[in-house]
């Protein structure tokens, strides 16, 4: 069994979901955070991932039509959502009505993103324990049954 | 005899043991990609393979080494009978990563019999 591909399986799966944790995190961390100096607002981010491209060594292989190569990051996608205005006359970022452009972000969703990617998560671990469970049945080949 | 057993045997258990481990790699690739958007998760065609073999149990005739050849764990995409690509559903393959991890054990126990056996013969019975 080549357990070394099991395991690159899950670790890119595992990668994949703690970057869509920290996207999280960032998004709630942002949540209030208003423009900056440029006048440019935080955007709520997204983590856009793709199953794992084929490697240059794995084009010589032999294999079958589809590369198991786990998942990975294709890239992070900033939403285009309306700002979210709160009246708060005192912030020094007010505009002369008074009202305060804060980041969409939308704290329901996130929560979802930020349950599902840590299930993912978990999943993966299963997975890998499993590889290594099945690995080291098979040291014992030829042991005493 | 011995020979005959012994090839069709063990040429069985190899080839179950690497359709549970490409198997394994299947599920821990739809588990990673869970969360990506479009994929269709992965399958794995093998015990389907197994007509030819079965049939000649069934009329208790001699299976050969030669019904082997051609059998391959074949990687395919997960297709509803409608032709629709299926979604990922986590707590099925991690389900299914479990039992396929119990299947995998047993074929190794199996392998290890075999050995035991052949080791009985080896010391003509004795202990």
């Amino acid at each position: 069994m080549d357990y070394g591909q099991a395991f690159e399986i899950s670790a890119s799966g595992m990668s994949v979901e703690k970057l869509r944790i920290d996207v999280t995190a960032v998004n709630i961390a942002n949540m209030h955070s208003t423009a900056a100096a440029d006048g440019t607002l935080f955007r709520p981010l997204r983590v856009v991932s793709r199953p794992g491209a084929p490697t240059f060594a794995s084009q010589f292989q032999e294999s079958s039509v589809y590369d198991l190569r786990g998942a990975q990051v294709l890239g992070i996608q900033e939403l285009t959502v309306a700002p979210r205005m709160v009246y708060e006359p005192g912030n020094p970022s007010a505009d002369d009505k008074g009202m305060v452009a804060l980041p969409g972000v939308d704290h329901v969703s996130e929560m979802v993103n930020l349950i599902t990617a840590l299930r993912a998560y978990e999943a993966n671990v299963v997975a890998m324990n499993a590889a290594k469970t099945m690995a080291v049945k098979a040291l014992e080949i030829g042991g005493n049954p | 005899m011995i020979q005959e057993i012994d090839s069709v045997t063990v040429g069985v258990l190899r080839l179950a043991l690497d359709a549970a481990s490409l198997r394994h790699q299947v599920f821990a690739h739809n588990i990673a990609n869970a969360n990506t958007a479009g994929f269709a998760p992965l399958r794995v065609n093998f015990e389907e393979q197994f007509d030819a073999l079965r049939s000649a149990f069934d009329q208790s005739r001699p299976v050969e080494r030669g019904m082997l050849e051609g059998l391959r764990p074949a990687v395919q995409q997960d297709r509803s009978p409608s032709g629709a690509t299926a979604k990922v559903a986590l707590d099925l393959e991690v389900a299914r990563l479990a039992q396929n991890t119990v299947h995998y054990q047993a074929l190794l126990r199996g392998v290890a019999k075999h050995l035991s056996i052949l080791g009985v013969a080896i010391t003509e019975g004795k202990r």
